[in-house]
């Protein structure tokens, strides 16, 4: 595990820049913003960053504002993505159409945002999900040691033994009805062990650090330890594993989607519009290619994002 | 090393244990009675007689105590919707043609993940190692019906070289043709991730420092590379492997639907819709205990490999 920089905070200079005449202002950089210019050198991390940034502007706006329905709708593209009309259906690529329609004559272009809207939406919340549960447990197993860390350790080693898709459909089935929340919770549920430890570990590393030892030795309490001087640190990791959590969380909307059991019509996830589109495949591929690329681009974006966050944030990783 | 196998092969028994437990305390909260799904009101008797025979009238913990019994004697007891069939029936049918389906997907992943993931090790940034890595990052990425459909569409529609679906009734058939598709679908997300591994791996261990006293002592690269490189980068390899045993099990129940291909997975998808509780209890039970035990050769390989893991672990 890495040693971090003492402390993450924006205020306190990092490594003054070396070579600057006397008598002109040193300029100072925190650690976030070498860690940002470290990002934007990278090519690849930082298209993926624009694409990932243009298919989630491309979901959240195109079928209506998502807080507020309809605001920007006439704006953009006045279509609605739960408009049946059998006579436009399984319609090609057009200008009207730019992905053409399903088999209800259904607008691809507003569904495929719309489910992009749910795809991602579940994506990030259960990824959210994911990492408060993981802060909490991994910290707390990490910050006591000892026997309660074994404890939770040893019930986290059998969790591990629990079979992903198996257990969300379960988590789904005693929830009784699929919809938004209940999808990130049985997604969440099942995904947050690596998560927990890497936290912890993250939050042994820290602990035994000098500064660490001189809060305690001047007197701060455990919260005030905690709270300040380890989670904080962690931060730049739990980014990285929030990039890396998402696409198996998508993807596993996905499956659950596809296979049946998730988001049903006539709402739309990229998986249910897929499920959607198997049927005619040979005759119309759109259908199940436009849900199944935009889950592609995503998942590849976000690989690249955490790649490229983990090469600016922690540059003794750095593959060759 | 003795007491490190016996060690982790006992302690698997209350990681199966509490497995078992969380299923079975998550399946008593789904609500739904398998019992009352037909038209007509179930007599009263009847219904208790149900209740008996699968020992629902029983407070919780002694039903568990029960279940644990028969799941460790093999035993996953009758389905609660189709008539004289059981659970260990419908899993000895269904399970062996899963089993084979994620085997050979994993074979795929080594049998071409592994030697990409080397060669794009030996040269990196090379144009090899570039397209390696392009496509390693789009098999990563696409969601595996996908994969599945352009499979089935370019080698079976387009070209006819396989059927579209199907599967061979027979276990020991490994030469059937309808075995490629469905196994290369599923096995792309794993050869994706083995070459990544694999690569990333070997140029770590290329910077060692015992890498370089290899070097500088006059060996041959080639032996280099396979006494000092490949047999410590493959350990991670080795370890990563359990995790993502359930991953491919995950996968087996898209490709099965895809293919229509009768293994457990299909069944488990069906049964939940049925509120079929024993047989999806058997299969999350049977799934669980295949991820533990993968988990637990894995570790055992891995005190092998890697002597500091013994030390360290017991």
């Amino acid at each position: 595990m890495a040693v971090r920089e003492p402390t993450l905070d924006t205020r306190t200079p990092v490594a003054p820049e070396t070579g600057v005449a006397a008598g002109a202002a040193i300029r100072q950089s925190s650690l976030w913003q070498d860690a940002w210019r470290r990002y934007v050198r990278n090519r690849g991390a930082l298209a993926a960053a624009v694409v990932f940034v243009l298919i989630v502007l491309y979901s959240f706006l195109i079928p209506g504002f998502w807080i507020v329905p309809g605001i920007w709708t006439d704006l953009i593209h006045d279509i609605d993505p739960y408009g049946v009309d059998f006579s436009q259906a399984y319609q090609g690529a057009s200008l009207a159409h730019p992905f053409g329609t399903d088999q209800f004559g259904r607008d691809l272009f507003a569904r495929a945002a719309l489910g992009g809207q749910v795809s991602i939406g579940i994506g990030f919340a259960a990824t959210l999900v994911i990492l408060v549960v993981a802060i909490v447990y991994g910290g707390i197993a990490g910050f006591a040691g000892g026997a309660l860390d074994n404890v939770l350790m040893r019930f986290l080693d059998a969790l591990y033994g629990l079979p992903f898709l198996p257990f969300a459909i379960i988590t789904l089935q005693i929830v009784g009805t699929v919809n938004f929340m209940t999808m990130v919770l049985a997604l969440s549920v099942v995904s947050w062990f690596t998560d927990a430890r890497v936290v912890r570990g993250q939050v042994i590393t820290l602990k035994e650090n000098d500064y660490v030892r001189a809060a305690r030795a001047v007197g701060a309490r455990w919260y005030r330890v905690l709270g300040r001087h380890i989670l904080p640190n962690t931060l730049g990791i739990l980014i990285i594993s929030m990039f890396l959590s998402l696409p198996g969380v998508v993807l596993g909307e996905a499956f659950i989607s596809f296979i049946g059991l998730g988001i049903n019509p006539p709402d739309a996830s990229w998986g249910a519009m897929a499920n959607d589109g198997r049927d005619a495949y040979r005759t119309h591929p759109l259908v199940l290619a436009v849900p199944s690329l935009f889950i592609a681009a995503l998942v590849l974006c976000a690989n690249f994002i955490a790649d490229g966050l983990r090469d600016a944030l922690d540059p003794r990783t750095r593959e060759t | 090393m003795a007491t490190y196998v016996i060690r982790r092969i006992i302690w698997t028994i209350p990681v199966m244990l509490l497995v078992i437990l969380l299923v079975f305390g998550l399946m008593k909260q789904i609500g739904g009675n398998p019992f009352r799904q037909t038209e007509r009101a179930v007599p009263q008797s009847i219904q208790e007689n149900l209740e008996r025979k699968f020992n629902l009238n029983e407070p919780w913990y002694l039903q568990y105590v029960y279940y644990v019994k028969d799941v460790f004697t093999f035993d996953l007891g009758p389905s609660m919707r189709l008539r004289n069939r059981t659970v260990n029936e419908i899993v000895k049918e269904h399970f062996p043609h899963s089993f084979k389906l994620a085997l050979l997907a994993m074979g795929w992943g080594l049998l071409i993940g592994l030697p990409a993931g080397i060669a794009a090790a030996l040269r990196p940034n090379s144009l090899f190692d570039y397209g390696a890595m392009l496509f390693s990052n789009i098999g990563f990425a696409l969601p595996n019906f996908f994969v599945a459909t352009l499979l089935i569409y370019y080698f079976a529609v387009r070209n006819d070289f396989v059927p579209t679906s199907g599967w061979p009734a027979d276990f020991w058939d490994f030469t059937d043709e309808r075995l490629i598709l469905p196994s290369f679908a599923l096995g792309l997300f794993f050869m994706a991730y083995v070459a990544r591994l694999v690569r990333g791996s070997m140029l770590e261990t290329m910077q060692q420092d015992y890498v370089r006293t290899a070097k500088a002592k006059g060996l041959r690269w080639r032996r280099v590379v396979v006494r000092h490189v490949l047999r410590n980068s493959l350990i991670p390899v080795v370890t990563a492997i359990g995790p993502l045993i359930g991953l491919v099990i995950t996968g087996t129940f898209v490709i099965e639907l895809i293919f229509s291909i009768p293994g457990i997975g299909r069944y488990f998808v069906d049964a939940v819709a049925a509120r079929d509780f024993s047989v999806v209890m058997g299969i999350t039970v049977l799934a669980a205990v295949v991820v533990i035990i993968a988990n637990l050769v894995v570790d055992i390989l891995y005190g092998f490999l890697d002597p500091r893991t013994r030390e360290v672990r017991s």
